[in-house]
């Protein structure tokens, strides 16, 4: 059995006399172990249904399960140690320390006056040390980079001791060295027994790290499966509308208009993946029996049109002199 | 490597706080010496050891007038502070204060309406001394109190904060209007009341009324230390709060009702005075460099009640019969000062 269990969920928004349904029978389980990426349009409801299984929206139907037991059942205190969340938004003070930061985390278990027992110590403990962030428990938040909030507040997350965690657009803002170091701290977590859902718009997130997709779509059922599954049966490039501008989803790039003259890029392997990166960037297209040609190796371009040759140093040059002819 | 941590930072402030408390008798004991007679601080130790000075008119001085002027200080600097305090986390907003929910307006209402009107039923100012400041009183706490009722029921109708706060300013707005039309309307004598009220005034409080005054502001001060925790989840944004059990409007509404209790009790009996509640939470926040409320609560309690010591005893002029009015006092002395403090640290945002 999941740590979460959907059943028949309906979402939606109450106003007064009328009900604004975004999303109706939604069937879905979480389970300990799992990534699961939460994808759709702008729109499509991710927010309200993230909202509505965190007890900050009212469900207009359906069950939400945290560990066989209903939402409803369940006081926010008792919620608060199912359910923790990541969110886009900075913590509001920045003077804080990491370490009270991080120990903030424990409300739901501290007492009175926020004191904490040896056991809620050792939790925070654990937490620092799981996210790999000892050297900055005594930096202000105002000090940390992007980066390092970001497993400040995944370490706070974690000190709340929930099943699930939820995090919103966990690598936005993030350069790409440290939204890679977040997706090995997240499968790190999850491999521990925790059940992570992640809303996310990111391709890189959601198909290579997550173990399944949520695909929410309008007018659509909501769709579950493997990353992979879903890309060969064209669900996700449905999903987002990704045909449309002609993306491509083994490569991860988008074809933008190509109109222009045909060419060949032979050579070495990786020079002439970026080489036609850089032609199709620019309108060319790329055809096998084209009359120009270019032989492309390290720090050498051959350019061959009309039986002249040129040499080109890089693939600047090489743009422009196309652009040129 | 966290519980020595932890460890170390208690015992920190811990000694911070227990300096801070020897600070506080000292100045407690500084501004019972000095006034238009000067009493030595050995006559002021002997005055609590055993009961009298040996000079029976400094006793009378010290029991009738210093001791309940030092009394109300302490209170009333270290209420309004962490009033303000309450109403900056829980706002997010630095310009916050123990008046922003129009606490003051209110009270300010009330005691116009009772001097204004009081004149026409009759006889108002012709009552005693005593019977006119308890009316008085009424009036004022009457007025905060109804502002109170207002917010709350606002408050727990409202899921968003800054729309409580806009509310607040129009309250006071609208109140404000209203007292200009009442002062529009009458005397000059009764104008001259009402402003002499609203100049704010830590030394006319007689045993009598501090026996009200006391407890109802110690049980305030213990309440908002008991709301440390809340506010602490709070500096992380509603969001996160929520997200960690805390349920926003009841912790809303406490802290609402524990403002309003402080402010508008300070109010009643002393007059608004303004700028203490706005600067010195920024003050303590910049000078101690913590936000976590379990620490910065206490401080700004102390810290608050000493400056306005501190303050009190500079309205008093030592050696002169005149005593300044204590609300132009503290902005004009600490305004500068807090200038001075936020030119140092550059980036106020950095101290929340």
């Amino acid at each position: 059995m999941g740590v979460l269990e959907v059943k028949n969920l309906s979402i939606g928004y109450r106003n007064k006399d009328q009900v604004k349904v975004i999303q109706h029978d939604i069937n879905v389980s979480l389970e300990k172990g799992q990534i699961i990426s939460l994808m759709g349009q702008n729109g499509v409801g991710k927010t309200t249904f993230i909202k509505t299984i965190s007890g900050l929206l009212d469900q207009l139907g359906g069950e939400i399960l945290y560990g066989g037991k209903s939402i409803a059942k369940l006081s926010k205190l008792e919620l608060a140690q199912q359910l923790s969340v990541v969110l886009t938004e900075k913590p509001y003070s920045q003077n804080l320390s990491v370490l009270e930061l991080i120990a903030i985390g424990r409300h739901p278990y501290s007492g009175w006056l926020g004191t904490l027992s040896s056991h809620d110590k050792e939790i925070i403990d654990w937490a620092i040390s799981e996210t790999h962030i000892n050297y900055l428990a005594n930096r202000k938040i105002y000090e940390l980079s992007d980066g390092q909030l970001q497993k400040v507040m995944i370490a706070r997350a974690l000190a709340q001791e929930t099943d699930i965690i939820l995090l919103d657009e966990p690598a936005a803002h993030l350069d790409l060295y440290n939204k890679i170091e977040v997706m090995v701290l997240l499968r790190e977590i999850a491999r521990k027994g925790k059940a992570i859902l992640i809303s996310t718009h990111d391709m890189q997130v959601s198909t290579q790290l997550s173990d399944k997709l949520w695909l929410f779509n309008f007018n659509k059922p909501v769709v579950q499966g493997s990353p992979e599954d879903l890309i060969l049966d064209g669900t996700l490039e449905q999903t987002l509308y990704l045909q449309d501008y002609g993306y491509d989803m083994i490569h991860g790039t988008v074809d933008l208009d190509q109109n222009g003259r045909s060419i060949h890029v032979t050579g070495d392997e990786k020079v002439v993946y970026w080489t036609q990166q850089a032609l199709k960037r620019n309108g060319y297209r790329l055809e096998e029996n084209a009359e120009v040609t270019v032989l492309a190796n390290p720090n050498s371009w051959k350019l061959n049109v009309a039986q002249q040759t040129f040499e080109l140093n890089t693939i600047t040059e090489l743009v422009s002199k196309l652009n040129d002819l | 490597m966290i519980h020595q941590h932890l460890e170390e930072s208690k015992q920190k402030w811990i000694k911070v706080l227990i300096s801070l408390s020897i600070t506080m008798v000292f100045c407690f004991g500084l501004n019972l010496c000095f006034g238009s007679v000067s009493i030595g601080l050995g006559e002021v130790f002997d005055f609590f050891t055993s009961g009298s000075t040996g000079n029976n008119g400094w006793d009378l001085i010290l029991r009738n007038f210093r001791l309940p002027k030092a009394l109300t200080a302490l209170l009333v600097g270290s209420a309004l502070s962490v009033s303000g305090l309450q109403m900056q986390t829980l706002f997010r907003n630095p310009l916050a204060g123990p008046y922003v929910l129009g606490i003051s307006s209110g009270a300010g209402l009330g005691v116009a309406i009772a001097i204004f009107l009081g004149f026409y039923i009759g006889g108002f100012l012709e009552l005693s001394g005593i019977g006119r400041s308890w009316l008085l009183v009424a009036a004022a706490g009457l007025g905060s109190l109804s502002v109170l009722l207002i917010i709350s029921l606002a408050a727990s109708r409202i899921k968003d904060s800054v729309t409580l706060l806009i509310i607040g300013l129009m309250f006071g707005a609208a109140s404000g209007a209203f007292v200009s039309i009442l002062q529009f309307f009458s005397q000059a004598e009764n104008i001259q009341a009402y402003v002499i009220w609203s100049f704010g005034s830590l030394g006319s409080l007689s045993w009598a009324e501090l026996s009200v005054f006391i407890p109802i502001l110690v049980i305030g001060l213990i309440l908002s230390i008991l709301l440390s925790k809340p506010l602490n989840t709070l500096l992380l944004g509603e969001n996160y709060a929520v997200s960690l059990g805390l349920n926003l409007k009841r912790t809303r509404l406490l802290i609402i009702i524990n403002t309003a209790i402080l402010a508008g009790t300070v109010t009643a009996f002393c007059g608004p005075i303004a700028f203490f509640g706005i600067a010195i939470p920024h003050l303590t926040r910049m000078l101690f460099n913590t936000s976590n409320h379990l620490f910065l609560t206490p401080l700004v309690i102390l810290f608050g009640g000493t400056l306005m010591l501190v303050f009190d005893f500079i309205a008093q002029l030592p050696g002169l019969e005149t005593t300044l009015p204590i609300n132009a006092v503290t902005a004009l002395f600490g305004a500068p000062f807090v200038i001075y403090i936020l030119m140092r640290k550059r980036n106020l945002n950095y101290s929340y």
